[in-house]
């Protein structure tokens, strides 16, 4: 028995696919000028010894190392978020991607001996009593592509450790990760002793059990459904946006 | 040493049907898993804040219990399956998953003493052979473990079950990357190191209790790649990248069986399929009645070879209909009884069919996992079946040749899964056929790449 699928399902994803190859797409993005465009094709294809070879010949040919990262490197990393945000590629490339940026960041920070400032600072963590941190993983690598500090607190982390950490690094943002409906609950200690502190800064969370019913029952929780919502967050907030505008903005149900 | 699988159990993929299995099992209050009849099982997740103490959890699982069973009776099912997923505190702390197994087999027992209505109770400690940043498969954490499945099993458990999540730490650098030999080393080899340790010893105390060793499932792997790949129109994987690791996913937990586990396996292991055309063991799984934890692309299709139907997990709560676990354990029921109906009027394989062909070509998922390509899959496993790294390797290379074949116009990918797929294809054909050679060189790979990863301390390498 075999049936002609298509008066049961419909492929929109297949339908609405581009004719243009993601690689075609990317080249018409890349700078012009040499090798400015070398090392943004090497970022999109995830090659970090492509990356460094390209950063080795821009500093031999008298570029500034440091100037490299904003000029260079981000350029090259926002075509692939862009892309990601578009639906043109895949996670893993923006990872890959990702891996050898902050590789070709490393390099020029080496070469030029100082550290460029960062958009702004994220205090990352995974509820407390819940390990599982694949998803903190994706956030951060997000994060950071997109040019933010990122201080990961890791998996497990405990409430009093998150506090001091919001207190001693005074991030712009602090997001939460949980899959377990026992282990979110964490998220609402974290925004009471915030609040007992004085603190009102966005407190993203986001993971498997999380919805945004939950999130919404404490005063700075913002709903994230998805992880590429973290660094449209961060830039909304570098934008100017409150809290009631961000809930406005990525609560969607 | 346990003895592998080099032979399939089923002569041919047509013989696989659901609420059948060469193996059943029998629990202790007349329920049989896989004699020819599905049977619902309900799964159920305590409320946040009964995590409070032992006390309330207790309670939390004595009211959900009650409320399944008093369902089942008002509706009229002949037989209703539970599993309780422990959260952590339950495992960690092993008297408490032993008492909520003890009263819920209690209230099992009172329903099936006032009216005969056949039941079974699973209890799934979870793996905390974890720290803060590492993970830690023996030592302290995995002793804690063992008392866990003594304390349940002693409480009254029919059922013992894990998801277990040795190689974890590698899938998931590796499913971020395209890394399809990462896939191998993590799930096929470093997984099923990890399988036969613990399923060795979980059989040695269901018999010395008992009980009987379920199974497994790849959750914490081939789960993660799924709900990565999420949706048809989601980007963060490729749906032919989470089908490989699916499929690699196969022989990792069946390595669970060579061990011990005897069936039913885990629901959420929606490699169960190709699993169970190998050991002949009942499986459980979850689809379309699951839809409260979770989104999947092929609801139906999965009941095909069901000896279980799950709801993979609701939170307790009230509902319209009534609290969350009778709206959903009803639902469960209603399925299983329209899977026996066709067995008894001899329509089951024609239901069967139809459940397939209604997600077959939804996406590679479905399409690999329908039982006739499953079982193909789990031909290319037996065929080098004493070898952990070739049989996750055929494992992988047959889910590709089966997507390769498909039939375009019913299998419409994207490009972007079709260019996945040539990639794993190409990185496949790229890879060794000698075990030594493949998992030394992994082993310098990930120990440079992965900071976390503790091939001495988590696989005795």
């Amino acid at each position: 028995m075999d049936i002609d699928p298509s008066k049961i399902l419909i492929r929109y994803n297949v339908q609405k696919e581009k004719a243009q190859t993601p690689e075609d797409m990317a080249a018409e993005m890349y700078p012009k000028a040499e090798p400015a465009r070398t090392i943004c094709a090497a970022i999109f294809e995830g090659e970090e010894d492509d990356v460094i070879e390209g950063l080795e010949k821009a500093i031999e040919g008298g570029a500034d190392a440091i100037k490299l990262i904003d000029d260079v490197l981000m350029v090259g990393m926002k075509i692939v978020t862009d892309m990601y945000d578009q639906g043109v590629i895949f996670l893993p490339n923006v990872m890959m991607s990702a891996d050898a940026m902050l590789e070709g960041i490393e390099f020029c920070k080496e070469q030029g001996g100082s550290a460029p400032k960062p958009k702004g600072k994220v205090v990352c963590h995974v509820a407390e009593g819940d390990v599982h941190d694949i998803g903190k993983t994706i956030v951060a690598a997000l994060l950071r592509a997109a040019g933010f500090e990122v201080v990961d607190l890791g998996r497990d982390c405990p409430v009093d450790e998150v506090i001091a950490a919001v207190k001693k690094e005074s991030p712009m943002m602090l997001t939460g990760t949980a899959l377990m409906t026992t282990t979110m609950y964490a998220f609402k200690e974290v925004n009471d002793r915030l609040l007992e502190s004085g603190i009102k800064i966005p407190f993203q969370c986001g993971g498997g059990a999380v919805n945004q019913d939950f999130v919404t029952t404490y005063e700075l929780g913002v709903y994230g459904e998805e992880a590429a919502d973290a660094p449209k967050m961060a830039n909304a907030i570098l934008a100017g946006k409150g809290l009631a505008q961000l809930k406005e903005t990525f609560h969607k149900h | 040493m346990v003895k592998r699988y080099t032979s399939m159990a089923y002569k041919a993929a047509d013989d696989m049907i659901f609420g059948k299995s060469i193996y059943p099992v029998k629990a202790e209050l007349g329920l049989e898993v896989g004699a020819g009849y599905v049977t619902a099982e309900v799964n159920y997740a305590p409320r946040p804040e009964a995590g409070v103490s032992k006390e309330k959890l207790v309670s939390e699982y004595r009211r959900l219990t009650t409320d399944i069973m008093a369902r089942a009776v008002q509706v009229g099912f002949p037989a209703v399956s539970l599993e309780t997923e422990h959260v952590e505190q339950m495992t960690n702390n092993p008297t408490w998953g032993g008492e909520i197994a003890h009263v819920q087999k209690t209230i099992l027992e009172e329903y099936h003493e006032e009216y005969g209505i056949k039941t079974a109770l699973r209890h799934t400690p979870g793996d905390v052979r974890e720290n803060r940043d590492l993970l830690a498969l023996i030592g302290d954490k995995y002793d804690v473990l063992m008392e866990s499945f003594e304390a349940v099993a002693d409480g009254g458990a029919d059922f013992l079950s894990i998801e277990t999540m040795g190689g974890k730490e590698i899938l998931d650098y590796a499913i971020l990357r395209n890394d399809i030999p990462g896939l191998v080393y993590s799930i096929g080899c470093l997984g099923s190191i990890d399988m036969t340790m613990i399923w060795s010893d979980i059989r040695k105390i269901a018999d010395k209790k008992g009980r009987i060793a379920a199974g497994d499932t790849d959750c914490a792997q081939a789960n993660t790649a799924m709900f990565i790949a999420g949706g048809l129109l989601d980007k963060n994987l490729a749906h032919t990248i989470a089908i490989i690791a699916r499929a690699i996913s196969a022989p990792r937990t069946l390595a669970g069986y060579e061990a011990g586990a005897q069936g039913p396996g885990k629901d959420c292991g929606y490699e169960n399929t190709i699993v169970k055309s190998i050991t002949g063991c009942p499986i459980a799984q979850e689809g379309k009645t699951s839809t409260c934890a979770h989104s999947d692309v092929m609801g139906n299709l999965v009941m095909q070879c069901c000896d279980l139907w799950s709801n993979e997990s609701v939170e307790y709560h009230g509902e319209f209909g009534g609290t969350s676990v009778q709206c959903w354990s009803e639902t469960l029921n209603y399925d299983a009884a329209m899977l026996n109906v066709a067995t008894e009027t001899g329509n089951a394989k024609l239901l069967r069919d139809m459940l397939v062909l209604s997600d077959k070509y939804r996406d590679p998922q479905g399409y690999v996992l329908a039982y006739d390509n499953a079982y193909k899959v789990g031909q290319a496993i037996v065929k080098n079946g004493d070898d952990l790294y070739l049989r996750a390797k055929n494992a992988a290379i047959s889910c590709v040749d089966i997507l390769n074949a498909a039939d375009s116009k019913k299998l419409i990918m994207s490009k972007f899964e079709k260019n996945a797929l040539a990639d794993a294809k190409a990185a496949l054909d790229a890879m060794t056929d000698e075990s030594e050679t493949f998992m030394s060189d992994c082993l310098e790979k990930y120990k440079a790449e992965v900071a976390v990863f503790r091939p001495d301390a988590n696989y005795k390498f």
